[in-house]
């Protein structure tokens, strides 16, 4: 009795996801593509082939500005998340090691700021930034005899606000990737670190950040891809504003599509989104640790 | 016990016997009239009558939805609820209506008529409307409405302004001008408060709000070809004017630096309440909420003004307000989303208190009696409606960074107008 080719085999049960997959991501995918190539308008029913939508972005003096703030955006929230998981991640397994309570409840305080959509997640901040006499971070502040900071007014303060309120909702998605690495990591290394009189530090730097480099990388690449796309919290924080000051990337293609209803433009920004995630996406991919044969 | 077991029974048998149930409910969260009328009609309303999160305002709608859905035998109403993204909502009633999929008939805002007009989406309501309800029209409101053919299209059923609220313990007497404003607001600021507050962030309202002060000295956005002009000759001055107004509010504390944070009249109405604002540039519409939100005692020191202007006797205030067109070519439902228009411009606007756009309206409610609204009549005489072009979303947009880009000190007033005219110039060729 032949056997039959295992490629062969597999093919049915793959279809179903590969036809979903297609309808649903590469359908829009090429969609935006289609229109990228035209001059399409959202009130204009005669549309053209065009290259002017992708040329006209070369050289505009706002898409500069925008991405200069998609990128000081970008690296803010990556960073910020990724040291603040880590920090939450290595408290929670330590304190699980010493038998301390509380681990569990401390898990679901941050996951709790996860599962908060993110325009909700805008409009708190909105509130808890407020530079109104009642604004609640500045009243804390001046309850403790500090000044009160231009938190939403102020261009370069607008941006750390921006970049607060994305770190705050997305720390708990970095602390479970990296909880489930770090719980993953051999005790017993610790155990020799220990009997060799190796500080906290150096246990950290010699055993901990190495075994953490690969959870470290893909959580740096999918908090990379989330944060580019963000654009809501921005949107329900800031606007935007003042001015240009917190437009990011994804903001200024929705804003493209929807206030200025240019669809071609549109989707060329949506493609330039795409292209920036892929291209930081492959060079995270190849700092990644290579299978070992 | 057992009577209430056999009525129970009872209760049971009707509920599972057809015919004998009790009458079907005409008002759904969807459908408004009999779900098996031979004829439907779907409307796109927002979420602030019928629908309305205040259960007496949606128990009045549902009243005389009721009234008209019995005066059209044999309709149905379809309704399908926009939600509060403006922008959005508007351009996927574009979007659906260009595939086949749109409403037959939608509320529409009066800022983005000009694109449904432009895109050819609205059919003729003329033969609807008699020549003296056209004719009764605000000038500004009928030119609004009528397209290049010179039909009706659309009912501008209600319209709104922008006016200047002030605390009158603080600000006993009106600002007329400029300097009076900004020497009333000082006067607030010094003791401790918020002079005036406005919006100065990135939404339509910010533009809005200023385009007020630009419109006052005659200034023009668009000239009679539609190209924009802002940035050009007199119109350049007007404009650098019109921000140095502004400017001059924010450097001297007259107004608090955050306006640039600011995109919500919610915001200003939180101020007022907080007590923590002398004055604020808001509209009509607030003059209901100051009396709803705040305590009686509190609410009645709060009086309503005229924008003030370069001189008093130069103002303009921007008007808005909600139009319901038509999006289909069955001219029998054309005829009834005329009908639901004149329900919402008629005793839809009394019940709120919203402006109708019709001088005779406001003789025929006794709710337009009241002191505000002979200041609301006299500032719509100064009334400047957005210009009817395609540009215009690009030109708000652009003034809207020009002001935080100004306010927050970014960029100078000059500079920033340039770049908001090379920015509107490209969208403009673009189109």
């Amino acid at each position: 009795m032949q056997r039959e080719q295992p490629g062969r085999a597999a093919l049915p049960w793959l279809l179903p996801s590969f036809l979903l997959l297609a309808l649903f991501y590469l359908y829009p995918v090429f969609e935006a593509l289609r229109l990228a190539f035209t001059d399409a308008r959202l009130f204009d029913a005669t549309t053209t082939l065009s290259l002017g939508s992708i040329t006209g972005l070369w050289g505009s003096a706002p898409l500069a500005t925008v991405l200069r703030n998609t990128l000081a955006y970008t690296l803010g929230s990556v960073l910020g998340q990724l040291a603040l998981g880590l920090c939450i991640a290595l408290l929670v397994v330590r304190a699980e090691r010493a038998r301390l309570r509380g681990t569990l409840v401390l898990r679901t305080i941050v996951l709790a700021a996860w599962v908060i959509p993110a325009i909700a997640n805008g409009i708190i901040w909105q509130l808890l930034f407020s530079e109104a006499p009642f604004g609640a971070i500045n009243s804390a502040l001046r309850l403790i005899g500090l000044a009160p900071v231009a938190w939403l007014s102020d261009p370069g303060n607008a941006m750390i606000s921006a970049i607060l309120a994305t770190i705050w909702q997305g720390t708990a998605y970095s602390m479970i990737l990296l909880y489930a690495a770090l719980r993953s990591i051999d005790q017993s290394l610790y155990e020799a670190a220990a009997i060799d009189n190796a500080t906290g530090f150096e246990r950290f730097w010699f055993i901990t950040l190495p075994h953490l480099r690969p959870a470290l990388l893909v959580n740096a690449i999918l908090i990379m891809i989330m944060t580019l796309n963000m654009f809501d919290t921005v949107l329900a924080l800031t606007g935007g504003g003042p001015g240009r000051a917190t437009e990011v990337l994804s903001l200024f293609a929705y804003n493209t599509v929807f206030r200025g209803f240019e669809l071609g433009r549109g989707a060329a920004l949506s493609l330039l989104l795409l292209v920036i995630s892929l291209v930081l996406t492959v060079c995270l991919t190849l700092l990644l640790p290579k299978g070992r044969k | 016990m057992e009577m209430m077991r056999s009525s129970m029974l009872l209760a049971l048998l009707a509920a599972a016997a057809p015919g004998v149930t009790s009458a079907e409910e005409l008002i759904t969260r969807n459908r408004v009239g009999p779900s098996d009328a031979e004829n439907a009609l779907t409307f796109r309303l927002t979420a602030f009558d019928l629908y309305s999160a205040d259960a007496a305002t949606a128990a009045a709608f549902a009243e005389m939805f009721t009234v008209f859905i019995e005066a059209n035998p044999g309709w149905r109403i379809d309704t399908q609820l926009q939600t509060g993204a403006i922008a959005q909502e508007q351009a996927r009633i574009i979007e659906q209506t260009r595939a086949g999929r749109g409403p037959d008939c939608a509320m529409i805002d009066s800022s983005q008529l000009a694109t449904f007009k432009d895109a050819g989406l609205l059919a003729p309501m003329t033969a609807f409307f008699t020549q003296e309800e056209i004719d009764d029209l605000f000038p500004f409101v009928r030119e609004g409405v009528t397209d290049a053919n010179g039909d009706i299209v659309a009912l501008w059923w209600f319209t709104d302004l922008r006016v200047l609220y002030r605390d009158t313990t603080l600000v006993p007497d009106a600002p007329q001008t400029w300097a009076e404003l900004q020497k009333a607001a000082l006067s607030v600021a010094n003791q401790g408060l918020e002079g005036v507050l406005f919006n100065a962030g990135r939404d339509e309202a910010a533009a809005f709000d200023w385009l007020a002060h630009f419109w006052a000295q005659g200034g023009e956005l668009v000239d009679a070809s539609g190209r924009p002009s802002f940035f050009e000759g007199e119109n350049r001055d007007k404009f650098l004017n019109a921000v140095q107004f502004y400017v001059d509010l924010v450097e001297s504390g007259a107004a608090p630096r955050r306006v640039t944070s600011l995109a919500s009249y919610d915001d200003l109405l939180a101020s007022a309440a907080a007590g923590s604002t002398g004055m604020f540039i808001g509209g009509n519409w607030m003059y209901g909420q100051i009396q709803n939100t705040m305590p009686a005692e509190q609410a009645a020191n709060w009086a309503v003004s005229e924008l003030p202007g370069p001189s008093e006797d130069t103002r303009a205030t921007g008007t808005g307000g909600w139009t319901i067109a038509a999006l289909t070519d069955d001219p029998a439902k054309v005829e009834i989303c005329a009908g639901i228009a004149r329900l919402y411009a008629g005793p839809g606007n009394a019940y709120q208190g919203l402006l109708p756009t019709s001088a005779s309206l406001y003789a025929e409610y006794e709710a337009f009696a009241g002191p505000e609204f002979e200041v609301f009549a006299r500032a719509l005489e100064n009334g400047r409606a957005r210009p009817g072009v395609p540009i215009y979303p690009e030109i708000s947009e652009q003034i809207q960074i020009l002001l935080g880009n100004v306010l927050s000190g970014s960029a100078t007033p000059e500079a920033a107008l340039d770049a908001a005219a090379a920015e509107v110039m490209a969208a403009f060729e673009r189109l």
